[in-house]
């Protein structure tokens, strides 16, 4: 095995886990990533003349990239706001390799051909990305060895679990893997856009029927102290480069996503007007210095989440909440292991952070599971086990000793091409 | 003349059914291995046999030395699965063996056994041979991962094993129903001749 020339057990592997809201990389047996920053990234095109200075990438298609959080930060005439994943799959390959790049050269600091790589993938990726990915590591990383590994099946062994349902809410969709016996159930995935992206767009709607602006902090030089409530007095900073609409978006999701963490609660019950009239106000302030309390909003937009019925905007309702999710992914596998799937419901997944999540999760369950099953719901109370346990997982799977058997090492490569990804990473 | 045990100990001669219940995987990619590369040491394999197989006429001294239930855990290099040293129940020990069953499991730790359990159902008695994989909610990350990823190279070896059992923690395990209910629905009514009550 390639890894042997590294010293034994010591393979020297890195994991990558991918989502669609942020990376995390670093050496495998480590016990959280060296980097973890957003999957965004900013793409300009050149007209002419030079590049400009400091940009972090170039292409031969003439685009630089912007890309880990300090960079992307920086206001840029120009710059759009692209995403390299679409639907958890890897799409936009340049983009990612700009991120690939980026990790090594950054926060590896190391020889991409120097270390095994193993990465996480979306239960549902295509045979053709796989091998593509398989296909640049090899010919153009020049990595000794790689695998790929399902992130439910990492969150499962992670929690102590085989056989188990993981419920994955991030911040394009919410997705029950049933995971029986180490291996993904592909027949009884079942995926719901409602996720953190859409709590995100419920508070921007919010916000505009409220006629509160969204000031994300780049354009302000300077604010005072307001009333609760009044408009908020600021100044703008002089010198902003014409940045693009996509661009600005993303600095503005961010303003809302910390108002999500900060303020937003599930309520434990299904949503009632009366109950969220009681709820205890919570005050929180903008960066633009407009100060307010929240009340019953703070329930009102995540019930959407677990009862999409009422959410405006959502034309003729199908989609799922989250009890349904597992509900029905549960469903859809074989009736003899439904009882280990409700026994193992797995919670993961930055979106189930919010407050509350999981203990309403569990009260839709337990009624909506038959009521002979026994249902056991497991949320690490570490919110970065939540947030890493697909990579977490990898790491501690990519440093075992005995684990050096089951790369695809470069030489089963070179003689088995890109199908090798296969038969070697079911 | 050695016999495969049976479903019933009311007829002896004949043999249990060997259920071999082809993996959802084994379709899709027939050379898939189980995700860590840990392997199983030959003398597991062994006395799997031993409980599974078992002498037609015992002697009295033969019967009491059966094994009731051992543990497997990983070799301290984490390369292997061995049988655990001096973890294990006799069939002619005194007392209840599925409370001392529970009380072996490490508290803090993850574990795979054999269970050889005896129950009755309203027409019959039986004992079945049961696959427990062991690991608690407080075990270590590292400990959870690798026995949960390991757990399918035990399993393979253990060909015809009918019941297999996930549990994650005590409340999972220490009331014999759950046991109970695993190995016939709601049809038992005994496990090591003590009574499922409600």
């Amino acid at each position: 095995m390639s890894g042997g020339v590294y010293g034994g057990d010591e393979v020297g592997a890195l994991v990558f886990d991918i989502g669609s809201f942020s990376i995390r990389a670093g050496y495998a047996g480590e016990d959280c990533p060296k980097a973890d920053f957003p999957t965004s990234l900013g793409a300009h095109v050149e007209e002419e003349g030079p590049a400009e200075m400091g940009s972090e990438q170039e292409n031969t298609s003439g685009r630089s990239f912007y890309l880990d959080t300090t960079a992307l930060h920086v206001p840029r005439a120009g710059v759009e706001l692209i995403s390299p994943l679409k639907n958890g799959m890897i799409e936009e390959w340049e983009g990612f390799q700009a991120i690939m790049d980026h990790v090594y050269s950054k926060h590896i600091k190391s020889e991409p051909s120097l270390h095994p790589v193993l990465m996480s993938e979306a239960p549902w990726n295509s045979r053709a990305n796989r091998e593509k990915l398989t296909e640049l590591m090899f010919e153009h990383y020049n990595i000794p060895a790689f695998f790929l590994c399902k992130t439910a099946v990492l969150t499962a062994f992670a929690n102590g679990r085989a056989t188990g349902l993981v419920l994955d809410s991030g911040a394009t969709h919410t997705t029950a893997i049933p995971v029986h016996d180490g291996y993904v159930l592909q027949q009884g995935i079942v995926k719901s856009p409602l996720a953190g992206d859409f709590i995100t767009m419920q508070c921007r709607e919010m916000f505009q029927e409220m006629n509160i602006e969204i000031i994300p902090p780049y354009m302000i030089a300077s604010k005072e102290a307001v009333r609760e409530g009044a408009s908020p007095i600021w100044t703008k900073k002089d010198k902003i480069p014409p940045v693009t609409k996509s661009w600005h978006t993303y600095m503005c999701n961010e303003v809302i996503q910390d108002f999500q963490a900060s303020v937003l609660q599930v309520s434990d019950s299904p949503y009632d007007e009366q109950v969220a009239a009681q709820m205890p106000t919570l005050h929180y302030e903008m960066p633009s210095g407009y100060n307010g309390d929240y009340g019953a909003e703070r329930l009102r937009i995540p019930e959407g989440l677990f009862d999409p019925s009422n959410v405006k905007g959502l034309s003729g309702n199908t989609m799922l909440g989250v009890g349904h999710v597992v509900t029905t992914s549960i469903g859809m596998c074989d009736i003899d292991i439904r009882p280990g799937l409700y026994g193992s419901v797995i919670v993961t997944g930055g979106n189930t952070l919010l407050q509350g999540f999981t203990e309403r999760l569990n009260r839709e369950l337990s009624q909506k599971a038959p009521p002979s099953m026994r249902l056991k719901l497991i949320a690490s109370s570490s919110s970065m086990e939540r947030r890493f346990s697909p990579w977490i997982g990898g790491s501690i799977l990519a440093s075992l000793g005995t684990f050096q058997q089951m790369w695809i090492s470069k030489q089963e490569y070179d003689e088995g091409g890109k199908q090798s990804v296969e038969r070697k990473c079911p | 003349m050695l016999v495969q045990r049976c479903l019933s100990v009311a007829a002896p001669a004949v043999p249990r059914p060997v259920e071999q219940v082809a993996h959802p995987c084994d379709f899709l990619c027939p050379f898939a291995l189980q995700a860590s590369g840990v392997t199983v040491e030959e003398n597991v394999l062994t006395v799997f046999n031993d409980m599974k197989v078992r002498k037609a006429q015992p002697n009295e001294e033969e019967r009491r030395k059966r094994k009731k239930a051992v543990l497997f855990c990983l070799s301290d290099d984490k390369k292997k699965i061995i049988m655990e040293e001096g973890r294990e129940i006799l069939q002619g020990e005194e007392g209840d063996p599925y409370l001392k069953f529970v009380k072996m499991l490490p508290p803090n730790d993850c574990r795979y056994a054999l269970y050889d359990a005896t129950y009755e159902t309203k027409e019959t008695k039986k004992e079945d041979l049961v696959f427990i994989f062991w690991a608690p909610e407080g075990a270590p990350l590292k400990s959870k991962m690798i026995y949960a990823s390991s757990k399918d190279a035990i399993k393979k070896k253990f060909t015809g094993i009918k019941h297999e059992w996930q549990v994650n923690g005590l409340d999972d395990i220490k009331d014999r129903k759950t046991l109970g209910e695993k190995l016939g629905g709601s049809s038992v009514i005994t496990l090591e001749g003590k009574p499922l009550c409600d």
